[in-house]
Parts: C-alpha cells; sequence; structure tokens
C-alpha cells in the first residue's frame, strides 16, 4: 500500500481510580450538563450509578440521564436521544456501555454536532465537516467492541434491518475510560464473546486491503494481549490484571480498526445481527475461522505472520513457514473450543439459534456491507452463503 | 507544464466516464451479473461522481429499466467525490481499483454504503471488459470472469457513441 491514514485523537484514562478523573476532564471540555446514555441493564445492575456517584463525588450531576438503548439501536433512538438532548438543554455526553450504547452516542453526538435532526440525512463515508464541538466521554463496560476509540457508529436501520456504518473522524470521543472496575461483574459468556469479537477486530485490521503499519502494531499488540488473558478473565473475572489486559486489547484492536477497517467477518456477521438477531460478537466468534479459511488463499503470507502474537515465538519459529497460516487459524478455533468449555460460547451458527433458510438473506445483505470492499477476497452471494454453510 | 497535465488528466477521465456509463448500458444486456445488479437496483436510485475540484462530473439515474445520464441531480441518493484529479486519473486509468481508492481514503461519500458496493460490483464487472487482464490483476482481488468477447463490448459501445444512444436524457 502506497498511502494510508492513521487518527486517534481520544485521549485515554486507563487504570485505577480512571473514574473519578471524568469530572475534571468534564471541566476542560467546559461541559457542566452532560446527558449520561446508557442501557437499563446496566442502570439496574448498579454500574450507570458507580460512573455517576463518581462524578458527583467530585461535584458534577448530570444533567438527565437517558437509560432506555436497546441491544440493536436503530436509526430512531438516536434521533430520539438528540431531541432530550436539546429538550434538556445539556451541553455534553457521557455514554456508559457496550458497543450499541457507545455507538447511540455517537450517533447523537453526529447528529447534534451537524444541526440536524434525522441521522439518516446525514450517512455516508467521511463526508461530514467537523460542525459543532460536543464534549463526548465514554466509559465502556465491555472489552470487545473498541468503540471508545473509532471513528465509526453502527446503527440499525429499523426500516430495513440493515445496520449501517456511519464512518467520520468526528463520531470519535473525546475521553475514553478505561477502568478495570467496569467488566469487572460481566458474566464469563459475554466475557468471552466480546474478548473473541477484539481478537477478530484486530485479525480483520490486520488483514485486510487497508492495513497499514501503524494498525497493525496496535493490532498484533493486541492479539498477543487477548490470546494471554482471554482464557483467565473468562474463568476468573475478579481477576484484575486480566480484565484490564483485555480493556487495553480490546481499545488497541478499536484504534487498529478505526485506521484500517475490518472485512468479510464483519459484513457477513453484521447481516447476520440484522437478519437473524445474533449478538454481534456471537457472530464474530463463529464466522472468524471460517472466513480465515476463505481468505486463505489470498492472505496467507498475513494470516502466518500473526501467528507468533497468537502462540509465541518459540511455537511460531518450531511451525514450518508453509504451516504457519493454517496453525494461526487452528490456535483461534482452539482458544474457541476452550471458551466454549469454559462457558459455553457458541461456536457454530445452529447453536446461535440460525436457520438456515435465512442464509440467502444474510448474503444478500452481507455483500452490500462497506465491510466488504476492503476483505482481502471478492465475495459472491453465493461465496457468502458457502462461509454460512461451513459455520453451520 | 502542470496545466497541461492537468488539462489532459481532466480530458481523459471526462472521457473514462462516459464510457463506464456507456459499458453499462451496454452490459445491462449482455452481461446477466449487471443485468441482475440493476434488476435488483431500486426504481429512481441515482448516483452523482465529482472528480477533484472542478473537475468532470458525472450524473447517472435509474429509471424506467433506463440508467439515464442527466445533466445535473439536486441530491443523489450516492454522491461520490473523488478527492483529487490525480487521484481520479489513477482510479480510471486502470492504476487504481475502486476497493484500492476506498482503502486510500480517495474518495467521500453521501448515502448509503449499500449503493456504493452495488457500484463497486458494476465498475469491477465494467473493468473486467475495459482493461486488459495484466492491469486487472494489479487493481481487482478477484476477476470477474468474462461472459462476452471484450471486442464485442467495444464494438456495442462505439456503435453506441456513433449512434448518440448515451447522450445526456432531459
Amino acid at each position: 500500500m502506497s498511502y494510508f491514514e492513521f487518527q486517534n485523537a481520544v485521549k485515554l484514562l486507563c487504570g485505577e481510580l480512571a473514574l473519578e478523573r471524568i469530572p475534571s476532564e468534564l471541566q476542560h471540555l467546559n461541559a457542566k450538563r452532560p446527558l449520561v446514555l446508557s442501557d437499563a441493564v446496566l442502570a439496574k445492575i448498579g454500574t450507570m450509578a458507580q460512573v455517576t456517584s463518581a462524578m458527583e463525588v467530585e461535584g458534577v450531576t448530570p444533567a438527565a440521564c437517558f437509560t432506555d438503548i436497546p441491544v440493536d439501536s436503530s436509526l430512531a433512538v438516536v434521533n430520539k436521544i438528540a431531541a432530550f438532548y436539546r429538550e434538556q438543554d445539556c451541553d455534553s455526553i457521557v455514554a456508559i456501555g457496550g458497543g450499541s450504547v457507545i455507538d447511540t452516542a455517537k450517533g447523537v453526538r453526529l447528529v447534534l454536532s451537524q444541526d440536524t435532526d434525522d441521522i439518516f440525512s446525514i450517512s455516508g463515508l467521511e463526508n461530514v465537516t467537523n460542525g459543532r464541538h460536543i464534549p463526548f466521554v465514554v466509559v465502556p463496560t465491555t472489552a470487545g467492541t473498541g468503540s471508545e476509540c473509532t471513528g465509526v457508529a453502527v446503527i440499525k436501520n429499523d426500516e430495513n434491518g440493515v445496520k449501517m456504518e456511519f464512518l467520520s473522524p468526528f463520531v470519535e470521543p473525546d475521553v475514553a475510560v478505561i477502568d478495570p472496575r467496569m467488566t469487572e461483574g460481566l458474566p464469563p459468556k459475554a466475557t468471552a464473546s466480546t474478548g473473541m469479537d477484539a481478537l477478530c477486530h484486530a485479525v480483520e485490521a490486520c488483514t485486510c486491503l487497508q492495513a497499514n503499519p501503524l494498525s497493525t502494531a496496535y493490532g498484533t499488540a493486541a492479539i498477543r494481549l487477548i490470546a494471554q488473558n482471554l482464557e483467565t478473565a473468562t474463568v476468573n473475572g475478579k481477576n484484575r490484571e486480566a480484565r484490564f489486559s483485555m480493556a487495553l486489547a480490546s481499545t488497541m484492536a478499536g484504534i487498529a480498526f478505526s485506521n484500517s477497517m475490518v472485512g468479510a467477518v464483519h459484513a457477513i456477521g453484521h447481516a447476520l445481527g440484522g437478519v437473524c438477531g445474533v449478538p454481534h460478537a456471537v457472530a464474530m466468534t463463529i464466522l472468524l475461522p471460517h472466513v480465515m479459511r476463505y481468505n486463505l488463499s489470498h492472505s496467507a503470507g498475513d494470516y502466518a505472520a500473526l501467528l507468533p502474537w497468537l502462540v509465541g515465538m518459540d511455537t511460531a519459529m518450531a511451525t514450518p513457514a508453509d504451516k504457519r497460516a493454517e496453525a494461526a487459524i487452528e490456535a483461534i478455533e482452539a482458544l474457541g473450543t476452550k471458551l466454549n468449555a469454559a462457558c459455553g460460547l457458541p461456536l457454530t451458527l445452529s447453536a446461535a439459534g440460525v436457520s438456515k433458510d435465512s442464509f440467502a438473506k444474510v448474503a444478500e445483505f452481507a455483500v452490500n456491507d462497506g465491510a466488504l470492499i476492503v476483505n482481502p477476497r471478492a465475495a459472491t452471494v453465493e461465496q457468502v452463503v458457502e462461509i454460512l454453510n461451513a459455520a453451520f | 507544464m502542470q496545466r497541461m497535465k492537468r488539462f489532459f488528466q481532466k480530458l481523459t477521465v471526462g472521457i473514462v466516464l462516459r464510457v463506464v456509463h456507456a459499458a453499462l448500458v451496454e452490459l445491462k444486456s449482455q452481461d446477466t451479473r449487471v443485468a441482475e445488479e440493476f434488476a435488483r437496483m431500486p426504481e429512481g436510485l441515482s448516483y452523482s461522481i465529482y472528480t477533484g475540484h472542478n473537475g468532470p462530473v458525472l450524473h447517472v439515474i435509474w429509471q424506467g429499466g433506463k440508467l439515464r445520464r442527466v445533466r445535473s441531480l439536486q441530491k443523489a441518493g450516492c454522491t461520490l467525490h473523488i478527492k483529487s484529479m490525480p487521484l481520479s486519473f489513477r482510479l480510471f486509468t486502470g492504476q487504481m481499483g475502486l476497493a484500492q481508492a476506498y482503502a486510500a481514503h480517495a474518495f467521500t461519500m453521501a448515502g448509503e454504503v449499500a449503493d456504493v458496493m452495488r457500484l463497486a460490483r458494476l465498475v469491477n464487472i465494467v473493468e473486467s471488459y475495459l482493461f486488459p487482464n495484466i492491469i486487472n490483476r494489479r487493481i481487482m482481488t478477484d476477476i470477474p470472469a468474462p461472459q462476452l468477447c471484450f471486442l464485442r463490448t467495444y464494438a456495442r459501445i462505439a456503435w453506441g457513441f456513433l449512434t448518440f444512444k448515451y447522450r445526456i436524457s432531459a
């Protein structure tokens, strides 16, 4: 590749007592009346309160809270929250949650900064200008999406079930808070699937057509952390070291794919989510090895280069050079099998409740997904159906 | 020298844009994959392709079973803006594929990503006819197999231009 772009303007607050630094950051951003966005589960189990308490102790009280964000948020939800923000006269956004909450918040920020009422009217790729600055702080509560550091928001269009991508550097938050306390309560299955989502981001970021030296540096470092910590974080959720490593890995994988895109795993995964309601992270877990096998003829060298990060340098060097790409896929499959044994993470589409009847529609949606354009191997509807059959 | 170069690039890009439109019109009835893409295309979907600053522009609209070239569009369903004339020149002369252009942030887009993907598939098929395989191998990860001889495609396009088949619709 003779040209690439790289951007990451997000300030990261990482480690112990990171939450308690949010008020100071809001002050620096001239924010006094934040709208707190989260979901009903996080409000119920007290995760949201943990953050708002840390803010209130330092004298920042949220102007309003909105917790009615569904798992697969939609354009309508984004527009509704933007209207609520204006009604409540807020001046900033604090998003607490996983990918859906953070992507919804990004959408809200885009609507507000562009002074529009409808996010659909500004859909596109790098097509909006800077607009009004809305101070924006995110607190991820899963270690997987990496959304806290990406220039993309994925939001469902309820009218046709398509997950739309809004790509713009202006959706990146100002501040992301990586506090290990936020993921400690995550159940094993969610820990495992979101961790595999982060692995998928890193693998696709390092091997897609848009991969570049900087994104690959972040991606490979993320792969190493995931290979070393995901099983521990799943089995022993209270292991703060493993939790923190996974949170960092997720962020690094997010920075990687934000600057080099993803590929067919995401294209098909978005379609599976839109058509069959398969949770994003579960779809990524199931599809990753199958798409890697599909891409093998075009990406063997890139996959082989990932092996040392997955299994360690000694094992990788002991593997014959022509077997390393396949060994990398097998290492990912082995990790999936361990996680399946540990928490019942589904590894096939049938186990995830997908019916073969939906494959044609999933494939049609997948070939229209933007992530496919940078996949190392092109894919037609028929080829996507083959991948789905292999993953069934 | 610089102005001459830019003039040459603009001229070339303008011609290739017209040829791409013509090829799409011809292949719609000759290539089953192009026919299928158009069959799935929503009625009224329009594309505007801008090339660099003050460069040639192509506006097309899919209406009544025809891909019509029009003088202007108030707001196309999908607007691509290639960021500079040298990039446009590379894209339309087989030095860079659409996927590579995307990867290199060569254009911005307003509209739905699905419509760009549709266009990307169509352009890949068109390029597989217009460019020799030595070029296609460099700009595509997989080359769509041609369903008819490229000479026949060129002949049909030439005849179309001679008979004003691709002129701007009212």
